[in-house]
């Protein structure tokens, strides 16, 4: 069984969803978080069994779907995906365990585990279309959810969310097909599975195409500037489940297929963006920073601030060294636990005072203690305070960068100043004052079934902060493989520069060779 | 005297083609559309019936008979329609013949 | 050897978990007394090390654990108790333990006094990680970990608009330097390979000039945020919003001299860039008598006090760029002694007059006060230099140095700036303590502080008094790992003429304040009087207007410029583009829907008018297809 552990986890929580409308009204909430825990321990499992030391992809499978074209159903995981998939499980678990009163719960809990099968389908998936499958159907579920449970604005929200990233997927189709295509060309053999599309090495005039293709359809998911404008309004609109759903991992499949589609198979055209792109970052960074300053809705500011983070992220990626993607994937969970914890928080005191701007409140701290501590210990990863998870990630996507730009990582480096005036005005208007308003006297504190979700998140937060080694440890060896792969397949002077070798540290492991079955 | 070849006989049913078009085009009252397109029809007929004595091929011939029984059928269909419409609304202007609009 | 190592590290960090565990209850006593003797324990702890080190002991290293590994970085929390990070673990330890105990009373009526000594000893906890540390990362860690504290407790009375703004200001002040320390981090990673304090240094001389330069200069910008050096100051005398224990232990003794311990600790480098060196000593030189001449007119007893660390801080960065480390290693831990004990007799001359600041508003208190009266007069006179206390060992040394160097000019600015210091010092003793009574006018009945306090900050007093003796064992000790540069004057009229000549100068000083704020006719300035009027005295009251400038022309422009940014580029620009995008494609579907009129004629003409559209397209086509040969030689002619 462990053999097929990676189709039982995209597929269980399908099936379980569909189980779950027979399942009574009242009942659904046990249903669903159990369903929720036994994935979560599948994927504990799966941590168990993998392999720390092997560098390539394991627990492989593969069923021939249409062969005539090489369409394969192929999954595997390696260190890279490990942690987002084990992520999108624990999201899903708390988040279902914490879900407040919802109208229609059993619609919500059934949409949320079909989204938890599509999201690791994405990071599980080997094969082109099969990825391309998950993506695209990540999309459905966040659009109901945003559309029934949503704010005022939903249906502006979920539309303009769902067509932008679609808009985007299809450019990213038109590559994937020119992609199989020219593999054809140079093979002679139809295949869409991404390890073999690794080992054709492509002139870098069709690199430069398939990249800025594959790039359209990554950047409005991640989102970079300046396609992020429809992620303030899926925040704003959505509920707090779904914004947390949406932060922590939907966020990541971006950045996770710039580093599993965009590096490996274009090295050249990656060294060859680089430097526009590290200045989209620091745009990212910078000037998201700025909006979130200047917002009023607490949601809002956090929605932003999810932006720049991204930024270190796609930073820590294209420094193309092993430090700085190893930090950015890092950073990808960390920024996955913390932006999910700070959206949870938000929905705290929305669910108590119907309100998330910031001047209803003021002097929470001290009528609601406990709570103000959490949103302190998370505001304070947020901005990347060293032994929190968040300082590990930045401080290794910055150091990696490092390497490729002084001035550019100077600049993005500005990220923990303009981080910490953001969110310390924001903690400061919340908090900190006297009370003022009448309705915030007599606000009753975290209650248990918030801290279920909120305990968990802070001591991740500080247990990978101090120790991260357990994470960090299989992300490098797979990381290593990955730019020596790069390192050898780029075929530019500046690319077999930019891109340290490796060669006479690490072996590659055969294990991307095997196949399951 | 001038020898009446195909030439006239495909300008004279171009010309008729036209005034079909055009009675098709700019005609409001569904009674003259029928008119209209009957003129598209024999239009076409004539065509094909001096085609096929050009080429002495009877093929011409036989398909103007297929056009004009399709004619026939097609205009007591639509008669019959427009009769019907007419007693409902009292009125078969083309403009009022919007209900399918989209 | 290494229990007593991670006793002093942790206990601490046991203590503040300890009263964190109280909250937000009512104030217990016991979560302020377990944290206060853990802090004991921690201070027993780092004299056992440091009677270890001083017989000779090997330097004790430990490796606890690995924190970050990834690629060829590896980082490890690893501590090492030399005899540089022994002195620093003493300062911390005892001053710690001493404002603890003080704060048991001082923050008796206090809502939040569990909360106070989570954070206090917390606090502790992250300087004891930044002095103990073996590699820069373990430093930045408790670098970041005591500016997160001091955002705490500076914010502490969080009900007020003032204290959670002078926290902000701080936080964020500090994380701009913070960015300059980070980026000197890098530069040492990528040029020496490992940010271990022993292996880096090693690598050091072989690396060219520029990049340790570079990395100087950096690594100086973080010290200058930490220790409020000059333009990144103004955060500090805002600290003073902070209780008063959180002043004496962090913006006296220990977190502001963290900057300092970072140039001390990194001498080897510094030794290889001294014309860096010597601009921090010219940066420390000017911050000594610019905030000097800061304190000379304020009326507020705490930010003089805080001026005057400030203005000390100079001294030592002086004393640090110009390569005697050592020297400047002894009058951090002297002023740590006298400048925390003035602090706690200020709090107890605040709590007794209710939290009254002004100094014009006290006099007279020498009568109700004289435990405290005494304790702050021998840290004044600590301060100015007297022999035979601390003071006089210490600052009069850096002066000694700064005169052999030839640095004539820095010299004669820190000799001014030691008359300035002994000048308003006493006139704040003088105000509070002599003179006519002004204050039982206003409604003041003051009394003595709890005894208890009082004994709890003899210890402070006593090593005031005798820290100069220390002076000989220090040298011996420390000079293991700091370069073992003696200073003498040349000729002994030279030294002696400087030195009664400095002692006179501070004295006549001490005799002018004295004589001038003792008179009877001392009134509370109203705003009227000629001085108060004058422009000198209102650019030294007013910060040389700089916390003006830093707010009209940095915070106010970012604000203004974010909401711009959001309401102008990001709401009109971007989102609108996206908008105006679908907006488009929307306005024809709509326009093309008129061919959808489901009236007959029109579509009849749309018909139509495809037909003859695509019939001549065909004919185009064909024609084209035809008559290629033709049209290619046409084309060629007109060469394309």
């Amino acid at each position: 069984m462990i053999d097929h552990i990676l189709s039982i986890l995209i597929f269980f929580p399908a099936v379980a969803a569909v189980f779950g409308f027979m399942i009574q009204k009242d009942s659904i909430r046990a249903y669903g978080t159990a369903v929720a825990v036994i994935e979560f321990a599948l994927s504990l499992w799966l941590w168990f069994a993998f392999d720390s030391n092997a560098a390539g992809m394991q627990f492989m499978e593969h069923i021939a779907l249409v062969p005539a074209f090489g369409i394969n159903y192929i999954l595997g995981v390696d260190g890279i995906s490990l942690f987002i998939i084990i992520l999108a499980a624990f999201f899903t678990m708390i988040g279902i365990a914490s879900l407040t009163d919802t109208k229609n719960v059993k619609n919500m809990i059934i949409t949320l585990l079909f989204l938890q099968m599509t999201m690791v389908g994405v990071f599980a998936a080997l094969d082109a279309i099969v990825f391309y499958i998950f993506w695209e159907l990540s999309l459905v579920p966040m659009l109901y959810i945003i559309g029934a449970w949503g704010g005022p604005l939903r249906i502006y929200a979920s539309v303009k969310f769902f067509l932008y990233t679609f808009a985007g997927s299809l450019v990213m189709l038109v590559g994937i097909l020119f992609m199989a295509y020219f593999y054809f060309q140079a093979t002679g053999v139809w295949s869409f599975a991404i390890l073999d599309w690794y080992r054709l090495i492509l002139p870098e005039t069709f690199q430069l195409w398939l990249f800025v293709a594959f790039f359209f359809g990554f950047a409005i998911k991640v989102p970079m500037f300046p396609f992020h404008t429809w992620l303030p309004y899926a925040h704003g609109q959505a509920p707090t489940i779904g914004s947390v759903i949406l932060a922590a991992i939907l966020l990541k499949m971006g950045t996770y297929a710039f580093i599993r589609f965009s590096l490996p198979l274009f090295p050249d055209a990656s060294v060859f963006f680089m430097f526009p792109i590290a200045i989209i970052a620091i745009i990212m960074i910078i000037y998201t920073a700025m909006v979130a300053y200047a917002q009023e809705d607490v949601k809002q500011v956090v929605a932003y601030s999810s932006v720049s983070h991204m930024g270190v992220i796609i930073l820590g990626t294209f420094a193309l060294n092993v430090e700085g993607i190893t930090g950015s994937i890092f950073l990808m969970i960390a920024h996955g636990v913390v932006s999910g914890a700070l959206f949870l928080l938000v929905g705290v005191i929305y669910d108590r005072r119907h309100t998330k701007m910031m001047n209803q409140f003021g002097g929470l701290a001290s009528v609601m203690p406990r709570y103000a501590t959490i949103f302190g210990i998370m505001l304070m990863a947020s901005v990347g305070m060293p032994l929190t998870i968040n300082f590990v990630g930045e401080f290794l996507s910055l150091l990696g960068f490092y390497q490729q730009s002084h001035i550019l990582t100077l600049l993005a480096g500005i990220a923990i100043i303009v981080g910490a005036i953001y969110m310390l005005a924001a903690y400061k208007k919340m908090f900190f004052g006297e009370v003022t308003i009448e309705e915030n006297r007599n606000l009753p504190d975290v209650n248990k079934r918030e801290l279920i979700a909120l305990i968990p998140l802070t001591i991740i937060t500080i247990w990978l902060g101090v120790y991260p080694k357990p994470v960090l440890e299989p992300i490098n060896n797979s990381v290593e493989s990955i730019v020596q792969l790069m390192h050898d397949k780029s075929q530019t002077e500046e690319a077999k520069s930019r891109i340290p070798n490796l060669a006479g540290k690490i072996v590659i492991s055969k294990a991307s060779q095997e196949e399951a079955h | 005297m001038m020898e009446i070849g195909l030439n006239h006989y495909l300008v004279l049913s171009t010309i008729l083609f036209a005034i079909g078009l055009i009675g098709v085009m700019r005609r409001k009252n569904l009674l003259l559309l029928f008119f209209a397109t009957e003129i598209l029809l024999n239009s076409v007929n004539i065509a094909f019936a001096a085609i096929s004595h050009y080429y002495g091929d009877l093929t011409g011939q036989m398909f103007a008979f297929f056009v004009i029984a399709i004619a026939a059928s097609e205009v007591a269909v639509g008669l019959g329609l427009l009769i019907v419409w007419h007693k409902r609304h009292s009125n078969i202007n083309l403009d009022t013949l919007s209900t399918m609009k989209g | 050897m290494e229990k007593y190592l991670y006793i002093a590290l942790f206990a601490p960090l046991v203590g503040s978990m300890f009263a964190a565990l109280f909250g937000a209850r009512p104030k217990t006593l016991i979560a302020g007394l377990v944290p206060s003797i853990l802090l004991f324990v921690s201070l027993v702890a780092s004299s056992i090390l440091l009677v270890h080190i001083l017989g000779g002991g090997e330097v004790v290293h430990v490796e606890m654990m690995t924190w970050m590994a990834t690629g060829d970085l590896y980082i490890p929390f690893g501590f090492v108790v030399d005899q540089v990070s022994v002195t620093m673990m003493m300062v911390v330890t005892l001053v710690s333990t001493v404002v603890h105990f003080y704060a048991i009373g001082y923050m008796d009526h206090d809502k939040g006094f569990n909360r106070f000594f989570a954070w206090l000893s917390a606090f502790v906890f992250s300087m004891m990680i930044l002095v103990m540390s073996d590699n820069f990362a373990g430093l930045f860690i408790g670098w970041e970990g005591v500016g997160l504290c001091s955002w705490g407790l500076i914010g502490f009375w969080y009900h007020k608009e003032s204290a959670t703004w002078a926290a902000n200001e701080a936080f964020i002040m500090n994380r701009i330097a913070d960015l300059g320390m980070l980026i000197g981090i890098f530069l040492v990673y990528w040029n020496t390979g490992t940010l271990q304090y022993a292996e880096a240094f090693a690598a050091m001389p072989a690396l060219d000039s520029e990049t340790l330069t570079w990395i100087g200069i950096f690594l100086f910008v973080g010290a200058m945020g930490k220790s409020a050096q000059f333009p990144l100051h103004t955060w500090l005398a805002d600290a003073m919003e902070g209780p008063t224990p959180v002043s004496a232990l962090i913006h006296a003794a220990t977190m502001v001299t963290a900057g300092v311990y970072l140039v001390v600790r990194s001498n080897e480098l510094y030794a290889l860039i001294p014309h860096i060196g010597l601009f921090i000593a010219s940066l420390g030189a000017f911050v000594a008598i610019f905030a000097a001449s800061m304190a000379l007119v304020n009326r507020d007893i705490k930010r003089v006090i805080a001026y005057s660390t400030l203005s000390q801080l100079g001294y030592m960065f002086a004393a640090a760029g110009l390569g005697a480390y050592w020297v400047a290693l002894f009058h951090l831990m002297a002023h740590a002694f006298f400048k925390a004990l003035l602090f706690l007799g200020a709090g107890n001359v605040m709590h007794a007059m209710h939290d009254e600041l002004d100094p014009f508003k006290m006099g007279g208190l020498g009568k109700t006060m004289k435990g405290t009266m005494i304790l702050m007069t021998l840290a004044s006179v600590a301060l100015a230099g007297i022999f035979p206390l601390a003071g006089f060992f210490s600052k009069d040394l850096i002066l000694e140095v700064a005169f052999i160097d030839h640095h004539f000019i820095i010299y004669g600015v820190l000799l001014l700036t030691a008359g300035l210091t002994a000048f308003y010092s006493f006139r704040i003793i003088a105000l509070i303590f002599h003179g006519e009574d002004r204050h039982t006018a206003l409604g003041h009945h003051p009394h003595e502080a709890y005894t208890f306090m009082l004994w709890v900050m003899a210890p402070l007093a006593v090593l005031a008094v005798i820290a100069g003796a220390l002076k000989g064992t220090y040298f011996e000790m420390v000079t293991a790992v700091l370069p073992a540069t003696e200073y003498h004057v040349h000729s002994a009229a030279a030294y002696w003429t400087m030195t009664i000549g400095t002692q006179l100068f501070v004295l006549v000083a001490i005799y002018l304040a004295y004589k001038k704020y003792m008179s009877k006719d001392i009134k509370i300035p109203d705003g009227t009087s000629a001085m108060e009027n004058s422009f000198g005295y209102k650019i030294l009251k007013n910060q040389y207007y700089i916390p003006y400038f830093y707010e009209e022309y940095l915070v106010r422009p970012y604000r203004e410029l974010s909401t711009i940014l959001w309401k102008q580029v990001d709401m009109k620009v971007v989102d609108a583009t996206v908008d105006g995008i679908a907006g488009i494609i929307h306005t024809t579907g709509v326009k093309t829907r008129d061919m959808q009129s489901g009236n007959l004629s029109t579509m009849l003409k749309w018909m139509v008018a495809g037909t003859i559209g695509m019939l001549s397209l065909a004919v185009v086509f064909g024609l084209a297809v035809r008559y290629s040969g033709e049209i290619k030689t046409i084309l060629s002619g007109l060469g394309v």
